[in-house]
């Protein structure tokens, strides 16, 4: 498994798509960090010394700012592990290039294993430096004005949600490179993504509207594709304080006014690990 | 330890009951160089992949080295290069070699010496650092030989070795096969090029239309009684009642100066030294006998041309 693993890095660095990810995402750090600094100074000379009467206001404005850049962090991974993942098996195929690997003496299973693991732990690493980077930014360019009072119990757990997400995507993917063309995979991958991300954004429209048929809209399309409501459980978890009675998880566009349920959580993990093993197992019945 | 490599049942592979290859039953003896042969499109590639368990079967069963075909056991001392050969373009030769090394199980140390002594094989020496999408075609297919021949394998399948080959590149890949040959290894060899085929090979499988026409020795799948080549003083021999029993057929071929070469068909291919004795017991003065050996290509041609007419024919009885 771990030749598999490492030609996979080997792959995800030699492609352009990751070398282009990486400096637009460090493009974007940047202007994260100079929004940030100078929403942080215009706070400053704004409200100055009144800043503990603005107590509110403070913490809905830098909730939202974080909430924004954890949300554009968590699309452009997203991104990263779809195009990096969705031709990783199916373009190998279409080029047989994976007649040589697998008329070795390697199972089937341990080919896809080894695509999973190289793929993971790379996109792990990215949304690990993406999510700290954010919230990096927030603590230290933004100051006391703009930093989100924050445990390291709540980065811990919103971190875990967040680095889920590609790993839930990853699994999608091979599922997808796994019984179809590069092509339609990706196709067929961004529609579920789109479906996901807009539904979301129904539910919290319902839940706000008191609309049971949103709800139940944003409901099916996380059952359908559970990404977004690993965003939801992030934010949730970083934003909402046990002792806090005003809960800024639920304030503005990238709120979440309907949180995910623990239940949701467990779904998503069996999600996961359903489509790897249905991964594993058509890969294994294919001709290649 | 059985005295075959690869033994075939019934085993076909099928696209919704059509092309593939079917009902095939061969077996490859150990130490041959195998040489299945078919047009373009026959059922060759397909058969093979099949045997390394790329596809699936559609029926019948097969053993690879004493294991059945679609396990792991089945592939462990096989090498492989595909017609069709793609490596990823963005790895150097050396690390594709050494990510096959790993595959194969062999140690950093081991897949290094193995690696220099593959390279060397193939004369890619030099080469291994560049980049495969530099390489050229040849080069390419050169590195694909490389590659299959990394785990040191008691059977390698060569699928078109030398399509991308110059004539110097192909005498070294025939050269480099009846080395490995000479090892005791095992190669089935996919092609075409029947010329190429006829120096290497000692054994072939002939496919037509995804079904297996015959196998075996080649030499001994000759379709026509043995035949000389004679060449006589014309005056000395005259055909019609000069000639023994075992002579089944003459035909005077041509006549330049004073000698005459006639073509004679004998009933055994043993018949030689009594052909000579009688010839020269009778007074005819003998220049020089040559027995006709019919080449790979006659051979093909007349079992697939012996094919054609039975599929004709029962063509032609199922319509009446």
């Amino acid at each position: 498994m771990w030749p598999i693993m490492k030609i996979t890095y080997r792959e995800m660095i030699s492609k352009r798509i990751f070398t282009i990810t990486i400096l637009m995402s460090l493009a974007f750090l940047l202007l994260f960090g100079v929004a940030t600094w100078y929403a942080a100074r215009e706070m400053n000379e704004s409200w100055g010394g009144r800043a503990s009467d603005m107590l509110l206001q403070k913490n809905f404005f830098s909730t939202q700012l974080l909430g924004m850049g954890l949300y554009f962090g968590s699309f452009i991974t997203a991104l990263l592990a779809i195009l990096s993942s969705v031709g990783s098996i199916a373009h190998e195929v279409e080029s047989h290039q994976i007649d040589t690997w697998l008329a070795r003496a390697l199972p089937r299973h341990r080919y896809v294993l080894g695509k999973f693991g190289g793929l993971t732990s790379m996109l792990v690493l990215y949304a690990l430096l993406m999510f700290l980077g954010i919230l990096g930014i927030n603590q230290w360019v933004g100051g006391g004005m703009l930093a989100v009072d924050v445990s390291a119990q709540q980065i811990g757990t919103s971190l875990g949600y967040f680095i889920l997400m590609p790993v839930i995507l990853v699994c999608v993917s091979l599922l997808l490179s796994s019984i179809t063309t590069t092509v339609t995979g990706g196709i067929i991958l961004i529609i579920l993504y789109g479906i996901s991300f807009i539904g979301g954004f129904v539910e919290q429209i319902g839940s706000i509207l008191g609309e049971n048929a949103l709800i139940n809209i944003g409901i099916i399309s996380s059952l359908l594709f559970p990404t977004d409501s690993l965003f939801r459980q992030s934010t949730v978890a970083l934003f909402e304080a046990a002792e806090d009675p005003i809960s800024f998880a639920s304030q503005g566009i990238f709120g979440t006014t309907s949180p995910p349920s623990q239940l949701m959580f467990f779904y998503t993990l069996f999600y996961g690990a359903a489509t790897l093993a249905l991964a594993v197992r058509l890969f294994g019945k294919r001709d290649v | 330890m059985s005295n075959y490599v690869i033994e075939t049942w019934d085993l076909s592979k099928q696209y919704n009951g059509k092309a593939g290859c079917k009902n095939i039953t061969l077996q490859v003896p150990r130490g041959s160089v195998f040489g299945f042969l078919g047009q373009n499109g026959a059922g060759k590639s397909t058969f093979v992949r099949t045997m390394l368990g790329l596809l699936h079967p559609t029926a019948g069963k097969a053993v690879m080295l004493g294991h059945p075909i679609g396990t792991v056991e089945s592939r462990q001392k096989v090498g492989y290069l595909p017609e069709l050969f793609r490596y990823p373009d963005w790895l150097t030769g050396q690390q594709l070699l050494e990510h096959h090394a790993q595959l194969c199980g062999l140690s950093r140390s081991q897949g290094r010496a193995v690696i220099r002594d593959v390279l060397e094989q193939v004369g890619m020496a030099g080469r291994e650092r560049e980049r495969i999408r530099g390489y050229s075609k040849g080069m390419q297919q050169r590195i694909g030989i490389a590659c299959a021949l990394l785990s040191d394998p008691e059977l390698i399948f060569l699928d078109e070795p030398t399509s991308a080959l110059d004539p110097i590149g192909r005498k070294e890949v025939r050269e480099l096969i009846t080395r490995l040959r000479d090892q005791g290894k095992t190669i089935f060899l996919n092609s075409h090029l029947l010329s190429e085929m006829e120096s290497v090979c000692n054994y072939v499988g002939i496919i037509h239309r995804s079904e297996l026409v015959v196998h075996g020795d080649w030499r001994k799948l000759s379709s026509v009684a043995p035949q000389v080549e004679l060449t006589v003083e014309a005056a000395s021999f005259s055909a019609g009642e000069e000639l023994p029993a075992f002579v089944t057929e003459s035909r005077l071929l041509r006549e330049a100066a004073s000698r005459a070469t006639w073509l004679l068909t004998l009933d055994q291919d043993n018949r030689v030294p009594a052909l000579l004795q009688a010839l020269v017991g009778r007074g005819a003065a003998v220049h020089e006998v040559v027995q006709k050996q019919q080449s790979l290509e006659e051979v093909f041609l007349y079992w697939v041309q012996k094919k054609e007419g039975e599929a004709h024919v029962a063509d032609h009885e199922n319509h009446v």
